[in-house]
C-alpha cells in the first residue's frame, strides 16, 4: 500500500457496465421477488465481477436494498404478513452483528487491502450458498413427494416446541408470528448471526428466514415477511457503517435498484402460478451454480495476496473468464425459470377460466 | 376521464419522477463519489480526467503525494441514504403501476 495510504476503487461506470448492471439487478430482483428475500445473493459477485472490490459490492448492495425492504414490509404488513415486534427484536441484534462484521471486514481491508475483501467475502459465499444450498435442495425432494395437503400440516419442528415451552423471567414477549411468548435470549444469537452474515455477504435472511421458521416457529411466509424488517433495520445500520469507511458506490446501487424493482414484481408474481417445491428447486440450481462461479476467482486472489505462489496471469484470466462465464450461466438459468414458469402459468390459467366460462354457459 | 388513462397518467408522473432523479444522480455522480469518499479524512489525487481517493491519509502522507488533504465530513453518508430512499419510493410505485398497466397480474 503505497504511502501508507489506500486507494478504494469504484468501478468505472461506462454506458456497458451500466447496462450490465441493471440487467444484472432486473434478473437478482426476478430472482429476488421469486423465492423471497435473499436473491441478492446474485448481485454482490456479479458486482465484483464487474470490478467491484469485495468491500463495495457488499455495501452497495446493503445500500440498494433497505429502502427496498422497507416498501416490501410497509406492503406486507398491510396483509398481516408481518411480526414487527419480533422483527424489531432481532433487528437490533442483527445490527450489533452488522457492526461486529463491519470490523471484520475493515480489519481485513486494513491489513491485506481490498484484494483481502475479496477473498473473504468469497470464502463467506461459498460456505453459506453449499449450507443453505445443500439444505433448500434437501426440502425440495421432501415437498416435490408430498400432496398439498400434507405440504400444510407441516407442523412446528421439535426444536420450536422446546423455544416456544422455555420460560425465563423478565425476558419474555409475545410474538405473534410465532402465537406464542418467547424469550428474548433467544432472539441475541439468531440476530447476531443474521446481522454478520448481512456484513459479510449483504444478504442475512439465509440465517434470519430458516431461525424463525425452524428455531421459533413462525410460518414460512411470516418469516420471510418479518425478514424485511430486520433487512431494513441492518441494512440502514450497514449503510451508515459502511458509508463512513466511504465504500457505498450509490451510482452502482441505483443501477442495480433501477433493473431490481421491474424484476421483483415479475418474480413475485410468478410465484403465484408456481407450486413451492418449483421454487425451492429453482432456488437451489442457481445457488450452487453461483458457488461454483467463485471457486475459480479463488486462486487469483490468494495469488495476489501472495498466499499461494501466483498463478500466470494467463491462467488467471481463463479462470475468471469460466467464473463470469458460470455466474452468466447461473443468472440466465434464473431469468429463463422464472419467466418461463410465469408464462406456462398464466398460460395454463387462462385456459382453465376459458374453460369453466365455458362450461357454465352451457349449465 | 377513463380509469385506464388515469393509471397511465400516474405511471408516467412515477416514472418522469424517477427519471429525474437518476439524471440528477448521472448529473451529479462526481460530487455523489466526493462525499462517498470524504466521509473520512482522504487525500485528492488528480490522476487524468480523473481524482483518485485514497483513504487512512494524513495531510503530511498526502503532501507527498502531491494531493489536496481533505477533512473527513461524517455525515455526508446521509446523502446516498437518502437519494436510496427517494429513488426506491418514486421507482417502486413507477415499476408497479407499469407492470399493471402492461397486464401483468397476480393469480388471483
Amino acid at each position: 500500500m503505497e504511502h501508507g495510504m489506500e486507494l478504494i476503487n469504484f468501478i468505472d461506470l461506462n454506458v456497458t457496465t451500466a447496462i450490465i448492471l441493471i440487467l444484472v439487478g432486473f434478473v437478482g430482483g426476478m430472482v429476488s421477488g421469486f423465492i423471497g428475500s435473499g436473491g441478492a445473493f446474485v448481485l454482490t459477485p456479479a458486482m465484483m465481477t464487474l470490478g467491484a472490490p469485495g468491500i463495495v459490492a457488499v455495501a452497495s448492495n446493503i445500500c440498494h436494498k433497505f429502502p427496498k425492504a422497507l416498501v416490501g414490509a410497509v406492503k406486507r404488513n398491510k396483509y398481516g404478513q408481518v411480526d414487527v415486534k419480533l422483527g424489531l427484536v432481532l433487528g437490533v441484534f442483527a445490527e450489533a452483528g452488522v457492526l461486529f462484521g463491519k470490523h471484520v471486514m475493515t480489519g481485513i481491508k486494513n491489513t491485506f487491502g481490498a484484494v483481502g475483501t475479496d477473498l473473504y467475502v468469497s470464502i463467506m459465499f461459498i460456505i453459506t450458498l453449499a449450507i443453505v444450498g445443500g439444505f433448500v435442495f434437501k426440502d425440495y425432494r421432501k415437498l416435490k413427494n408430498m400432496s398439498d395437503e400434507e405440504q400444510d400440516q407441516v407442523g412446528l419442528t421439535k426444536l420450536a416446541q422446546w423455544v416456544q415451552s422455555v420460560k425465563i423471567p423478565g425476558t419474555m414477549f409475545y410474538s405473534h408470528g410465532a402465537k406464542s411468548e418467547l424469550s428474548v435470549l433467544f432472539m441475541v444469537p439468531i440476530g447476531f448471526a443474521t446481522g454478520f452474515l448481512a456484513s459479510a455477504i449483504a444478504v442475512g435472511g439465509f440465517i434470519g428466514v430458516p431461525a424463525m421458521i425452524y428455531i421459533l416457529g413462525v410460518p414460512a411466509i411470516m418469516a420471510s415477511a418479518t425478514e424485511l424488517v430486520i433487512a431494513f433495520v441492518m441494512g440502514l445500520g450497514g449503510t451508515i457503517f459502511y458509508g463512513l469507511e466511504g465504500v457505498v458506490d450509490i451510482r452502482m446501487a441505483m443501477l442495480i435498484l433501477l433493473g431490481s424493482l421491474f424484476g421483483i414484481q415479475i418474480g413475485a408474481i410468478g410465484t403465484t402460478y408456481v407450486k413451492d417445491y418449483q421454487v425451492k428447486f429453482t432456488m437451489a440450481v442457481i445457488m450452487l451454480t453461483v458457488l461454483f462461479s467463485r471457486f475459480f476467482y479463488v486462486p487469483g486472489y490468494l495469488g495476489k495476496l501472495g498466499m499461494m505462489e501466483p498463478l500466470p496471469d494467463s491462467t488467471v484470466q481463463i479462470l475468471k473468464w469460466i467464473g463470469d462465464g458460470v455466474l452468466f450461466l447461473a443468472l440466465f438459468l434464473g431469468a429463463f425459470t422464472v419467466i418461463s414458469a410465469l408464462l406456462k402459468g398464466m398460460r395454463e390459467h387462462k385456459k382453465r377460466q376459458s374453460v369453466s366460462a365455458r362450461n357454465s354457459v352451457a349449465d | 376521464m377513463t380509469a385506464s388513462q388515469t393509471s397511465l397518467g400516474r405511471v408516467l408522473f412515477w416514472g418522469g419522477l424517477t427519471a429525474l432523479l437518476y439524471a440528477a444522480l448521472f448529473h451529479y455522480a462526481d460530487s455523489f463519489l466526493h462525499l462517498a469518499h470524504t466521509t473520512q479524512d482522504a487525500c485528492a489525487v488528480q490522476s487524468g480526467m480523473t481524482v483518485d481517493y485514497y483513504n487512512k491519509a494524513t495531510s503530511e502522507l498526502c503532501g507527498e503525494k502531491g494531493g489536496t488533504f481533505i477533512d473527513g465530513t461524517w455525515w455526508y453518508v446521509f446523502a446516498p441514504i437518502a437519494l436510496a430512499f427517494a429513488l426506491s419510493y418514486t421507482h417502486g410505485l413507477f415499476t408497479g403501476l407499469f407492470w399493471d398497466v402492461v397486464g401483468l397480474k397476480a393469480k388471483k
